[in-house]
């Protein structure tokens, strides 16, 4: 064996002994922190691309589940506006959950425009209907939402949260990664605004608070941020400048899911992390999950 | 040869079939038009739903004059005029829905027909009314038409009341409307009227039964008394219209619907339904004439009031919408707007455009903003009050402008991170931008009136209670009887908002 040859094979067992845990991603010391997947690449793939790397849906979702999924519908504007969830990503998660034996889903959101046309230009009805098991609803009157009180809330002391969320076994928050003109950027927790009936009573108040009040009671089994496009500014009806990321982030900890997705682009042609973003930062003092990336415990994966 | 003894059982029998036809009929039409109009709902073809009132001689002769417009749609309606030429007034008695639902109340109430009475002139003075008033430029007939008062009572007394009930065992939205009552009164006085005698408003009020009532006295085919008759006025007591005069053996022809009630009463069958080409004359009494003339000539002017609109600012027509004053005579209150609107939106005015302005669409935006990918109103408009526009040309069709009231902003006032109206706006015409008051800096809405076509949609979802903090005003709106909304500029424009200039927003922690 000659000194090139002993190198080499230095370099090939040394390479080796590291493979493992590049594969199986294992990196312990990081491991303490909420497991936040990133998926990029095929946009037909995604969703199951990042639940993968958090262990399949089948962790999420038992057989026999009742399970309710709000993707954001909120606008009549078309998908390519990056106003609202894209159908393809809704049908994704849908059918997720179904291969997990879901025993029925329920996909819903409280709208800002008319919810019939909402639904239809926003391509997510016909998403859904071809799926047995699979129902789309649209939230319009008072008496389909249930008062809750808000223990720890410190601008809203209760709110009116929607049924399917109690009817529910399991709930999948699936917002679209965008921007927003008073909270500035609209991700999974500001989304939670389409599972009350009064959205206006937390403009009433401090808006950033009282969504991390919000999230302080509604906690998603799972949240999957739909980032094959983001409207990075004329959010959140758009039109707006949209960005092509293909990427989905899925994850538990729903503070931890919006800081990290902060971060993968640009929003009003600035960079900015979680902890430039009020409503982030109110729910990670409320103890809600974690803003810091660098504790985080981050899956990527290239589809 | 058959005898008359042999014939007359047949004769009763076939009698009896017609007038079960005639009822078939009636109900057959009386359903489709309700039908029809409850297919005027988003997301269904509008096609041949206003195929009733384009066969209205009423709507299409008084819109026409009052518009000095001719009508076009309501061209066919000719055929109705000629039809009576040669039939009689056929279409009160087998056509007209609000007939049958005037019949179908009067089996209930079970009164009697009194005889003729003098004030049957009522409904050729009626006619003569409307003819003045809109000659002298202001069109009443959606008050009088059969038609538009059915549609009316369908859309602002039915629909809410079924839709409520569907609500409350579906997603269903009830319907709500500003004015229902008087609707409702409407409806209820008319189906009343036949307390004093069956048919009370066709044969003495209606206007479309005065038009074709005149139409019948030169019409071809009449009643008339044949042979044997024993004047045993039984013809006349079965006589829903008291058209008959059985003493003298007369028929009225203006009076007569065509009901074939006579037919089955006479026990000797002498009435004979026959061409008799003589007209017959007509007295409509020449000094009641006169004073409907007048009447119809001061009714005109005194009606319009647009004192209201001006000092509200707040008259917001549906988009599309003719120029105001051809606007209140096309209209004819037909409320298929109103039913058709899928966000409850468009609501009938009471007196925000003066009295003869009562039922006519406005854009309430605090009930419900004009849907960017809707133009159902203008499609379901019988008479073109409403333009039909396609759905790209109708979001250039501005209906208004939006202003902010700062003084009840939540952004301006409390400094609150609002910007709904913002979120709202599917035009981009709200800009967020960074405005710093006593020493807070905070994003706070402006209207770009360039861009604003007035849809209400940041007045619907303004989360101020009360009167929203923004509010569309008819200021700018674009109003034409003909021509393009959409220029090369205003289309620019709207390209321009794909890359908005706009403020980093408050929700961001900046150095």
């Amino acid at each position: 064996m000659n000194r090139r040859d002993f190198i080499k094979a230095g370099l090939g067992i040394a390479a080796a002994a590291m493979l493992p845990r590049r594969l199986f991603g294992a990196e312990p010391e990081k491991a303490v922190g909420p497991a936040v997947a990133v998926a990029r690449g095929e946009r037909t793939k995604l969703a199951k691309g990042a639940l993968d790397l958090l262990g399949g849906m089948g962790k999420f979702v038992k057989p026999g589940d009742k399970v309710c999924i709000k993707p954001n519908i909120s606008f009549a504007a078309n998908s390519d506006c990056g106003a609202t969830t894209t159908a393809d990503m809704v049908r994704q998660v849908v059918r997720l959950c179904l291969a997990a034996g879901a025993a029925r889903v329920v996909v819903f959101d409280h709208t800002i425009q008319e919810a019939a046309l909402c639904v239809e230009r926003s391509g997510i009805k016909t998403a859904v209907v071809d799926e047995a098991k699979v129902s789309l609803l649209t939230l319009t009157k008072e008496r389909q939402f249930v008062d809750t009180p808000i223990p720890d809330g410190k601008e809203l002391k209760s709110v009116k949260l929607a049924k399917i969320l109690l009817d529910s076994d399991k709930f999948i928050n699936l917002p679209t990664a965008k921007s927003h003109s008073a909270t500035g950027v609209s991700l999974g927790m500001k989304g939670l605004m389409g599972v009350i009936w009064d959205r206006g009573a937390l403009h009433k108040v401090n808006l950033h608070q009282a969504i991390a009040d919000l999230a302080s009671v509604v906690r998603p089994d799972l949240t999957i941020i739909d980032a094959t496009r983001a409207l990075t500014s004329g959010g959140p009806g758009g039109p707006g400048k949209t960005v092509s990321l293909n990427m989905a982030i899925a994850g538990v900890d729903p503070v931890a899911v919006d800081s990290y997705t902060v971060g993968i682009t640009q929003w009003y042609n600035k960079s900015f992390t979680g902890k430039g973003v009020k409503h982030i930062v109110a729910a990670a003092e409320m103890g809600l999950g974690e803003i810091d990336t660098a504790k985080m415990n981050i899956k990527q994966v290239t589809i | 040869m058959k005898t008359d003894a042999e014939a007359a059982p047949r004769r009763a029998r076939s009698e009896t079939r017609v007038r079960a036809l005639r009822w078939l009929i009636q109900l057959f039409l009386l359903l489709l038009f309700a039908l029809l109009f409850g297919r005027v709902r988003y997301g269904l073809s509008p096609d041949f739903t206003d195929v009733f009132f384009r066969f209205d001689p009423l709507v299409f002769i008084v819109t026409s004059i009052a518009t000095r417009t001719l009508l076009v749609a309501g061209l066919l309606s000719l055929a109705v005029v000629a039809g009576t030429l040669f039939f009689g007034r056929f279409f009160c008695g087998f056509v007209c829905p609000l007939g049958t639902t005037i019949d179908l109340a009067d089996a209930v109430l079970r009164r009697k027909s009194p005889p003729a009475a003098a004030w049957r002139r009522g409904k050729f003075l009626t006619l003569v009314f409307l003819a003045a008033a809109a000659a002298a430029g202001t069109s009443f007939v959606g008050f009088f038409d059969p038609l538009a008062i059915l549609s009316r009572s369908l859309a602002l007394v039915f629909y809410p009341t079924t839709s409520h009930f569907a609500g409350l065992v579906s997603s269903v939205r009830p319907a709500v409307f500003a004015e229902t009552m008087l609707a409702l009164a409407t409806l209820l006085v008319i189906l009343g009227l036949g307390f004093a005698a069956p048919r009370f408003w066709c044969r003495n009020l209606c206007p479309l039964g005065g038009l074709l009532g005149l139409a019948s006295k030169f019409s071809l085919l009449k009643f008339s008394f044949r042979g044997d008759c024993r004047t045993c006025g039984l013809c006349e007591k079965a006589c829903p219209t008291g058209a008959i005069d059985s003493q003298h053996r007369k028929v009225d022809a203006a009076e007569c619907i065509g009901c074939l009630a006579c037919l089955r009463a006479c026990p000797d069958h002498v009435i004979r339904y026959a061409a008799k080409l003589a007209p017959q004359s007509l007295d409509v009494g020449r000094r009641e004439a006169l004073v409907a003339l007048g009447s119809g000539l001061v009714a005109a002017p005194l009606a319009r009031s647009v004192v209201h609109a001006r000092l509200q600012g707040r008259l917001l027509r549906p988009p599309g919408s003719i120029p105001e004053p051809d606007f209140l005579n096309a209209c004819i209150r037909c409320g298929r707007c109103m039913k058709a609107c899928p966000t409850n939106g468009l609501q009938p005015a009471i007196l925000e455009s003066g009295f003869d302005g009562l039922w006519t669409p406005r854009l309430v935006p605090r009930v419900g903003a004009c849907e960017k990918n809707c133009n159902l109103c203008g499609q379901v408009c019988p008479t073109g009050a409403i333009r039909n526009l396609p759905l790209e040309e109708k979001t250039y069709a501005r209906i208004g402008t939006a202003v902010v009231d700062r003084s009840r902003c939540l952004a301006w006032e409390q400094d609150r991170a609002c910007l709904v109206c913002d979120e709202a706006c599917p035009y981009n015409a709200i800009d967020s931008r960074n405005e710093t008051l006593l020493g807070t800096t905070l994003g706070r809405p402006f209207v770009n009136e360039a861009a604003c076509v007035g849809c209400g949609l940041c007045e619907s979802r303004c989360p101020v209670d009360g009167p929203a903090a923004i509010q569309v005003f008819s200021m700018a709106a674009d109003r034409r009887q003909t021509g393009w909304y959409k220029t090369p500029e205003k289309a620019r424009l709207r390209s321009c908002g794909d890359e908005p200039q706009e403020d980093i927003p408050s929700g961001f922690i900046q150095d």
